[in-house]
């Protein structure tokens, strides 16, 4: 219990949190990438997909708390790293020149809240409500609405934005950082951002934009 | 009064054995009994501290800057000399023969303890592939033995001796006094028993009782206005001192480097030190006309002097530091410096670079070329550096015996603050050696021998000597607050490190000398009446503090000429213009000048008085020195 | 020598508690082969003159290795120079008309002292946790008995030339000091002598950090960005690893 106090409580400590729970989420974000795919095949496979996941039973339930937990917990480590930030400088700068390559990073608590947000809706929208259609029914419905499209995309962008930095950060933090792989890092972190970025926007994108798409 | 350098007898080699061996100790329970001050937080002072306090002495440290790895000791580049089984006669002789003995004898002992000692602390010298500690060959020594961390071996010496002090505070055994100013010395029957300070932050005048003080406060070349010294070293902690009766020795003996970045304009604060290595492959020249306006690159092979090389045929461009400064003095006021002040002459790498390469030479001064396009705007690749001579460290300093004591009991001086080791030249990448051979190893073997001896009376900082002392020192900074004239402390620093620069400087004859000695009363006198320093004694008033400074080098820089005008002969840095070779060279007179020239404070208004200590070389005959 | 005009923007402070703002000066001409830290003197000479109290700012040896300078100067620790301290800055490198913004280094682990002129004395507070080697005067065994390799000396050093001036911790939008205790760590782990401390050095200093105020490390990168000794954040990550290994692995 002291080990796991003295790492909450310690800077260091929250990092590895972070990184941790964040690493989980990112397998997470592949996961549910790969699943989702099965859209790009139709409306068949993918309401198979839905039903083949529901019917997993107890094991999705538990899988759902679990995730539910780590979300929780890199919510609220984040949070209580955000204020804890805002206090070791009670007095901002006049001018605050930014670096011109960490945009990513400057805006990681914002990135995080929009992504927060849209993970309410989003279960809102599939898991909370009423389903009284096929799940791909479901997405064409949602999606298919200009506001909801629009606030998926740009939900989706930030996601990205905060995958990018993210996930070299992850390896920074557990304290992996050698010039040997170093690139491979950097530029693996904005592959992953790319690739879930636009997987994911692919489907409200060709939800608005083809009239065939799952139908 | 008798000034007794107990040095020692026996053989050179095994003086410091026999030192050890003699001196009385204190027992370690007694230890803590002991409260000992030291001022001054560089090499020397960080290093005696941390030492004093792993011996379990009670140990309050003092320094006017922020943090105690700051002191200028971090600046030194080049390395540090030990003297690996290398018989080290040539140290001795390096101190041109008016340097003690038996000291560099010792320096030279301990510096292989030293090199063990900073290595066991972790400082990261360069080492050889094969994993042990590498050399190169540095200053005017003509073997590899200088170990070093890249260009910053003094900063990292200093972070060392920093960490080890630092260790120390966590076990309580040492105090810190950041930003504190020791503004005099407290003499009581006698003894130093203690200091009065001031917080810079505050403003209060503290006192502080103890059963020694240690100064290792450094040197005074900022005595001069621009040196290659921070801008916060001073003369104050030993000017104090001495005034206190704390005997000064040798105060003329400077040395001014060669290579550095030469003055650009009136409103300059410091000089900038560019490593001497560069003169291994750099080459010095003048315009052959005076006057000569032309762009370096413009003025053809034949049209260029290389005067050291014409001059030293054998040394070249590497003849040593004090001979090179002189020479390029001296082209300089035949009119023929370069660049818009006239104050500066070439360093070229053009030929090194056709030699070698520009990857080679960039590869061994990269740094250095990079430093200097940094401060000047120019690419010494494209065009020749431009270098001027520049006051670098100071030998002179409070006269100590060999136990590093002053003539006061109780006062200890280490470092550049003392005078012991250098004689009339630095020894090359020695400075770093002595600062830590006095702080790590020699005072707290010796300084046992007074705590065990001497008779303490039982006192604290409620004697009538500190309420003294500190009204005094109120009163001076109340007088430096009222008189509300029209000139900046800046301005009369600059006024006198001009006049000490133009007159006890590279070169010094006796009119000269005599003509800053009835200019800086002068100064000094103006100074008084028509200061102006701004805002109060409460707090922070970095104008104030200057003052003080400055008020301390007006006087003391009257002793440094005495001194320069008493020595008639030439020495190492010491150069008079009445005393030279056919050849212009530096005449040394043996017969009548191998002592250290020691001055007593006479009293207010007084003149100093005059002791000598004579020096006896039992293994190194004097030789005159020659560079052709 | 050419010169420039500037319009300085400096922040004053009276004291700790006193309430600061900023105040702008017109520079007069200044020679572009000025240093900043001379373009200051200059200033206060002329404050002085006129009876104002000149701006109060930190600086020693003004060859850029002591480490008591320092400043945000538009927005940048040290101003806009990479790899170079404020004292090493030329005002060849501004433009005729600027204004340039000149703040203190700003954490609250720093308190300000006055106008420019801060207390790092929290830095010196982490060394006393174990940023040093724990061995006395005079027991150090011979310095080649154990031999180091060339490449970590270099790393060592490397990290070792930090000059604690605490750029890093003004240009981290958190205030963390992680760049300065990953450097100190790093030099340290890196060689034989500084290992067998390892562990108690990262958790103590790394606790002492923490009470201090500064803030945590969000790998934002701006710490070697502003750094004037290039020291890379490879030493933060050698101190996540330090930490994790002190953590899980060690006996303290």
């Amino acid at each position: 219990m002291s080990l796991i106090r003295r790492i909450i409580r310690s800077s260091i400590g929250k990092k590895y949190i972070m990184a941790v729970s964040g690493a989980c989420l990112s397998l997470f974000l592949l996961t549910h990438l790969a699943g989702n795919s099965a859209i790009f095949w139709g409306k068949d496979v993918y309401n198979a997909y839905a039903a083949h996941l529901h019917s997993l039973g107890i094991l999705i339930y538990i899988l759902e708390v679990l995730l539910a937990l780590v979300f929780f917990v890199h919510i609220l480590v984040a949070v209580m790293l955000y204020f804890e930030n805002l206090g070791a400088r009670p007095n901002r700068y006049e001018v605050k020149k930014n670096g011109a390559n960490n945009w990513n990073s400057r805006t990681m608590p914002y990135t995080g809240l929009i992504i927060f947000i849209f993970v309410l809706v989003h279960l809102v929208n599939f898991h909370f409500g009423e389903r009284t259609v096929t799940t791909a029914e479901m997405v064409r419905e949602v999606l298919s609405r200009p506001g909801y499209a629009a606030f998926y995309l740009f939900s989706l962008a930030a996601l990205a934005l905060h995958v990018s930095h993210g996930f070299w950060s992850m390896f920074q933090s557990m304290g992996l950082n050698h010039p040997k792989y170093n690139n491979f890092l950097r530029y693996g972190g904005l592959v992953t951002a790319l690739v879930i970025g636009a997987v994911y926007m692919l489907i409200p994108m060709l939800v608005t934009l083809n009239d065939k798409f799952l139908r | 009064m008798h000034l007794n350098p107990q040095i020692p007898s026996g053989p050179l080699n095994e003086k410091w054995e026999r030192c050890r061996f003699e001196a009385k100790l204190v027992n370690p329970a007694n230890k803590r009994k002991f409260d000992i001050i030291v001022v001054g937080a560089g090499l020397a002072g960080a290093s005696a501290s941390a030492t004093l306090g792993e011996l379990g002495y009670n140990v309050k440290t003092f320094y006017i800057q922020d943090s105690p790895r700051r002191g200028h000791s971090i600046a030194a580049q080049g390395g540090i000399n030990a003297a690996k089984n290398y018989p080290n006669d040539d140290t001795i002789k390096g101190g041109d023969f008016r340097a003690r003995e038996a000291n560099v004898y010792r320096l030279a002992q301990i510096s292989n303890s030293i090199i063990d000692q900073c290595v066991a602390q972790g400082v990261p010298f360069a080492r050889e592939y094969g994993g042990l500690l590498a050399n190169r060959s540095f200053g005017g020594a003509q073997v590899s033995r200088t170990f070093y961390a890249r260009g910053q071996t003094g900063q990292q010496l200093l972070l060392g001796a920093y960490g080890a002090l630092m260790r120390q505070v966590k076990t309580g055994k040492v105090i810190l006094y950041p930003r504190t100013e020791m503004l005099d010395l407290v003499v009581i029957n006698g003894q130093a028993r203690g200091i009065v300070t001031r917080n810079l932050i505050t403003g209060a005048i503290e006192s502080h009782a103890a059963h020694a003080v240690v100064l290792a406060t450094g040197g005074y070349g900022n005595v001069y206005y621009l040196s290659t010294n921070a801008m916060a070293s001073n003369v104050t902690a030993t000017w104090r001192a001495y005034k206190k009766g704390a005997c000064f020795a040798n105060p003329c003996f400077v040395q001014i480097h060669p290579t550095c970045i030469p003055v650009h304009g009136t409103y300059q604060s410091k000089l900038t030190l560019m490593s001497e290595s560069l003169r291994n492959d750099g080459r010095v020249w003048v315009p052959k006309k005076a006057g000569d306006q032309r762009p370096p690159v413009e003025i053809p092979e034949d049209e260029r002097d290389y005067y050291l090389e014409k001059k030293y045929p054998s040394f070249g461009n590497l003849v040593p530091r004090d001979v090179a400064s002189r020479n390029a003095k001296e082209q300089c006021d035949l009119g023929k410096g370069a660049g818009e002040t006239g104050l500066a002459v070439y360093l070229d790498f053009a030929d090194a670079i056709t030699r070698d390469g520009e990857d080679v030479i960039q590869k061994k001064y990269g740094n250095l070329f990079h430093m200097y396009e940094k401060i000047t705007g120019q690419d010494p690749v494209k065009e020749p550096m431009m270098i001027y001579p520049a006051v670098h460290y100071t030998m002179g300093g409070l006269w100590v015996d060999y136990h590093l004591m002053s003539n006061i009991p109780g006062l200890y001086v280490l470092g550049e603050a003392n005078f012991s080791d250098h004689g009339a030249n630095r020894l090359g990448a020695s400075a770093l050696m002595q600062g830590l051979a006095d702080g790590y190893f020699v005072l707290p073997a010796t300084i046992c021998d007074h705590l065990a001896t001497a008779d303490f009376q039982d006192l604290d900082i409620g004697h009538a000597a500190f309420r003294e002392a500190e009204t005094a020192a109120t009163d001076r900074i109340n007088k430096l607050l009222s008189i509300n004239g029209k000139r900046t402390p800046d301005d009369f620093h600059r006024e006198l490190g001009l006049l000490m620069w133009d007159y006890c400087g590279m070169a010094r004859n006796e009119a000269g000398l005599t003509k800053a000695l009835t200019r800086i009363p002068e100064i000094r006198e103006e100074f008084w009446h028509n200061l102006r320093v701004p805002g109060g004694d409460g707090d922070l008033n970095q104008t104030l503090e200057r003052a003080g400074r400055i008020a301390d080098f007006l006087e003391f820089a009257e002793l440094m000429v005495i001194d320069a005008l008493d020595r008639k002969e030439s020495c190492g840095c010491h150069f008079r213009e009445e005393s030279q070779t056919e050849e212009n060279e530096a005449q040394r007179d043996d017969e009548n000048y191998t002592h250290v020239s020691v001055w007593q404070y006479g009293g207010e208004g007084k003149k100093p008085i005059f002791h000598r200590e004579s020096l006896v070389f039992e293994n190194v005959q004097p030789s005159q020195r020659s560079y052709k | 020598m050419k010169t420039i005009n500037l319009t300085l923007k400096i922040w004053r402070q009276a004291g700790p508690d006193a309430q600061g703002s900023f105040q702008t000066f017109e520079s007069g001409p200044i020679s572009i082969a000025m240093s900043f830290l001379e373009m200051l003197d200059v200033l206060n000479e002329r404050l002085i003159n006129s009876g104002d109290e000149p701006v109060a700012f930190d600086h020693d040896c003004r060859e850029g290795i002591c480490g008591m300078c320092g400043s945000v100067v538009n927005g940048e620790p040290h101003g806009p120079e990479k790899q170079t301290t404020l004292c090493q800055l030329h005002m060849r490198y501004f433009k005729d008309g600027d204004t340039i913004v000149i703040e203190p280094f700003r954490a609250k682990a720093f308190k300000l002292l006055k106008d420019l002129v801060i207390d790092r004395s929290a830095f010196d507070t982490l060394i006393t946790e174990g940023g040093y080697v724990s061995v006395n005067t005079g027991a150090a065994p011979d310095a080649n008995s154990i031999p180091v390799p060339a490449p970590k000396a270099e790393q060592a050093l490397d990290a070792a030339e930090c000059i604690g001036c605490g750029a890093c911790v003004a240009a981290c939008p958190n205030a963390s000091a992680m760049l300065f205790v990953g450097a100190k760590i790093s030099h340290l782990a890196l060689l034989p002598q500084g290992n067998l401390e390892r562990a108690k050095r990262a958790l103590g200093m790394v606790k002492k950090m923490d009470e201090l105020g500064f803030g945590n490390c969000g790998n934002e990168r701006l710490c070697e960005e502003a750094c004037p000794k290039g020291i890379s954040i490879r030493n933060i990550a050698r101190l996540n690893r330090e930490y994790m290994r002190a953590t899980f692995c060690s006996d303290e």
